[in-house]
């Protein structure tokens, strides 16, 4: 008898500590932000005041709001793309035998994923500076572009901060995507070879297919992080000029620790939150369904 | 077995060694100060070496624990932190026009019976405008503090012709030099600019330029806002004349990029601080100068930088402490060293004729004038939330000279929203 019940206990005995910690330092930090965002809680008036809805409202009576809602989602639509179909092709070439070559682009091609994010966004603001950085030098001497003001022009700003993220992020997809691979067995290539398969059929027919669990895990961790994306923001261009590449963490965080203003960042958290709760929900349940994940 | 004995061995050095350091600690006061350094790197480790100095002086008696916090944002941000939690810093130094919030914060105590008539007398006037309230009180000492300059290329002027040792000294000037120094290829595109206002801190030089027009934007001691007032207005109108009309001047640039881009010759003329003028005189590989800013109806500047204050609610003889590091930071003499160092100006009047200073600015000439651009600069805005209130400047600025928005409708807007913002302060 005893010992059933504790073999039923043991798991969540298991789980306790990593519990512990999401309990302390993720779910209490959600369920008080929800909290706060019903007070007035600013520098003027440091005790909190209950004010219901109020923050909510001065959230959408914000036009900001949307210009950071829409480049957040400029951001995550071409980053993902780009970054993932990159790491694809970049996989499926270094998964063929190709000798000790193979290792040496394996390096370089990871190579930008273990820069520290800061140390990138430093970077990235010498390479695209417009006069003396090396992107506007080769788009000039290879495809005869003329100066492009990147992170000082509304227009290019966003768009230069994608491209680093792609280039700082191509790499671990590029990872998952070998891992992938690599569980594929080389049965199913042999039968595929036996039956005269070309490289294209092989692809179309036996990788992608294969592939679709990784695709999904690629596709929800993207969404994620370009959710979340905050420190290229923060280095490049501090969300200038004019707003143009804000974008929602680095939002809230102005509230929250610039403005001093926390029930309405907490709002703002909430918001963001629950939008990311529903989006994944609603991309598992919907992308799920197509994904083999038996081989 | 083993380890519990390990275990008890650990645990007996552990105790044995908090006891040693609270009987060392008895008699003396330990107090952290929090410092931040716009430009990384060397200064902090001159600020350590000012400390150790003190601290050395000071022996048994007083230790202070310095920390490097980063830029001034971060800095701030750590103050708020630690007052919220209840922990304030000792001793602080924060970008001035924080005044208010720290204020609103309660998070300073006024300085008036540590600083003296004689002592204050020495400082230059336009610094210690934002130290004060209106009732008297003051708060916080000058000690890293800077003005905008302007800056420009000789080797420029010579190519087209321009006097390289006449800058530009009214609006109008600079207009007709920056038409004079761009230069575009064939596809009409700049290749270089006339002249750069540099982004990230524009609202700073705006009030500069709000100042040569004979206005200002926000008095703290009146509480009154005139953003959109119409000498603002036309400073605007002269940018965006600049930047959409004549083409001479990009519409947007970061404040770290705009000194890299004057060395590499893109620019031929720059605003920027004083702060960097160290940093062109190393890296400029050409003959440049450093003047006033140009005039409007008068010559004008906003003094900029960071004050040294003492935290509320710690104890006394913390206190104490840190006000005599505040006095060993503000000596003439240490007043020059850093000025020297860093290339912010010397807060001292005095300090600028002691032997080594006289020798340094005979020398470099360059450096004395932020010191005399001081005579036409006064106190820099500031009002509570004011990271809230730049936003909202800044961004009427970057979307006027984007083309996007009329001058008029832009301060307009950043005029009502800061009223809506600060209304409570405002009644």
């Amino acid at each position: 008898m005893r010992s059933v019940a504790i073999r039923k206990i043991r798991p969540y005995l298991y789980l306790v500590p990593s519990l512990v910690f999401l309990a302390i330092f993720t779910y209490f930090p959600i369920l008080y932000s929800l909290y706060l965002s019903f007070f007035k809680q600013n520098i003027l008036h440091p005790q909190p005041v209950f004010a219901g809805l109020a923050n909510y409202v001065d959230v959408f009576d914000e036009k900001l709001f949307f210009t950071v809602v829409k480049n957040t989602f400029f951001y995550a639509v071409t980053s993902i793309p780009v970054t993932m179909g990159l790491a694809l092709v970049l996989a499926i070439f270094l998964n063929e035998k190709l000798g000790w070559v193979r290792n040496i682009y394996r390096v370089v091609a990871f190579y930008p994923t273990m820069i520290p994010m800061a140390a990138a966004g430093m970077l990235a603001v010498w390479l695209f500076n417009p006069g003396i950085g090396l992107v506007n030098f080769y788009l000039k001497k290879f495809f005869g572009v003329s100066t492009i003001e990147w992170l000082y022009d509304m227009k290019w700003a966003l768009p230069a901060i994608v491209i680093t993220s792609i280039w700082k992020n191509f790499g671990y997809f590029m990872l998952i995507y070998l891992a992938g691979l690599q569980n594929i067995s080389g049965e199913l290539y042999e039968s595929a070879d036996l039956e005269g398969c070309g490289f294209l059929q092989r692809l179309r027919y036996i990788t992608l297919p294969l592939l679709r669990p990784t695709t999904m895990f690629v596709i929800i961790v993207g969404l994620i992080s370009s959710f979340q994306v905050f420190d290229l923001v923060y280095t490049m261009t501090q969300g200038g000029p004019a707003d143009s590449s804000n974008v929602i963490v680095y939002y809230i965080y102005q509230y929250a620790f610039r403005f001093w203003n926390i029930g309405h960042a907490s709002a703002l958290t909430v918001l963001f939150v629950s939008a990311l709760l529903i989006f994944i929900v609603f991309l598992v349940r919907t992308v799920e369904r197509r994904v083999h994940y038996e081989v | 077995m083993n380890r519990k004995r390990l275990l008890s061995v650990l645990l007996i050095v552990v105790l044995s060694l908090s006891l040693a350091s609270g009987a060392f600690a008895k008699g003396l006061v330990r107090i952290t100060y929090y410092f931040p350094v716009g430009l990384a790197g060397p200064l902090a480790t001159v600020m350590n070496e000012y400390v150790d100095e003190f601290n050395a002086l000071h022996a048994e008696e007083i230790e202070v624990v310095p920390v490097y916090s980063g830029d001034y944002d971060p800095t701030m941000q750590k103050v708020q932190t630690a007052v919220q939690g209840g922990n304030p810093p000792d001793v602080f130094i924060v970008e001035i026009s924080e005044l208010p919030t720290l204020l609103a914060m309660d998070a300073i105590i006024p300085l008036n019976e540590f600083a003296d008539e004689e002592y204050l007398a020495d400082f230059f006037p336009a610094f210690l405008e934002n130290s004060y309230t209106a009732d008297g009180q003051f708060w916080g000492v000058p000690f890293q503090r800077s003005t905008p300059v302007f800056y420009w290329n000789k080797d420029h002027f010579r190519e087209v012709g321009l006097d390289p040792d006449v800058p530009p000294t009214t609006w109008d000037e600079v207009a007709e030099f920056a038409q004079k120094l761009v230069v575009r290829d064939e596809n009409n595109e700049v290749e270089r600019w006339g002249v750069t206002i540099s982004g990230g801190w524009n609202d700073w030089i705006f009030q500069g330029f709000a100042r040569q027009n004979s206005s200002q934007l926000i008095d703290f001691v009146t509480k009154s806002i005139t953003i959109n007032s119409p000498e603002a207005l036309e400073a605007l109108e002269f940018w965006v004349h600049l930047t959409q009309e004549l083409k001479v001047a990009p519409p947007h640039s970061t404040w770290s990029s705009t000194p890299p881009d004057f060395v590499a010759g893109r620019t031929s003329m720059l605003y920027h601080s004083t702060g960097v003028l160290t940093f062109m005189k190393e890296s400029a590989g050409f003959d440049f100068g450093v003047g006033f800013m140009p005039a409007n109806t008068t010559y004008g500047a906003e003094v900029g930088g960071g004050n040294l204050h003492i935290g509320k609610g710690i104890p006394r003889e913390n206190q104490e402490a840190a006000w005599k590091l505040i006095e060993f930071l503000t000596t003439p003499e240490m007043a020059a060293r850093w000025s020297r160092a860093s290339g912010y100006v010397s807060t001292r009047v005095s300090s600028y004729d002691l032997p080594e200073m006289v020798a340094h600015t005979t020398e470099h000439p360059e450096y004395l004038v932020a010191r005399n651009q001081l005579d036409y600069a006064s106190g820099k805005m500031m009002t509570p939330i004011f990271q809230r209130v730049r936003e909202i400047v800044k961004t009427a600025l970057d979307e006027a000279t984007a083309g996007k928005i009329t001058p008029k409708a832009a301060l307009d807007r950043a005029q009502d929203q800061t009223e809506r913002l600060l209304r409570d302060w405002l009644d």
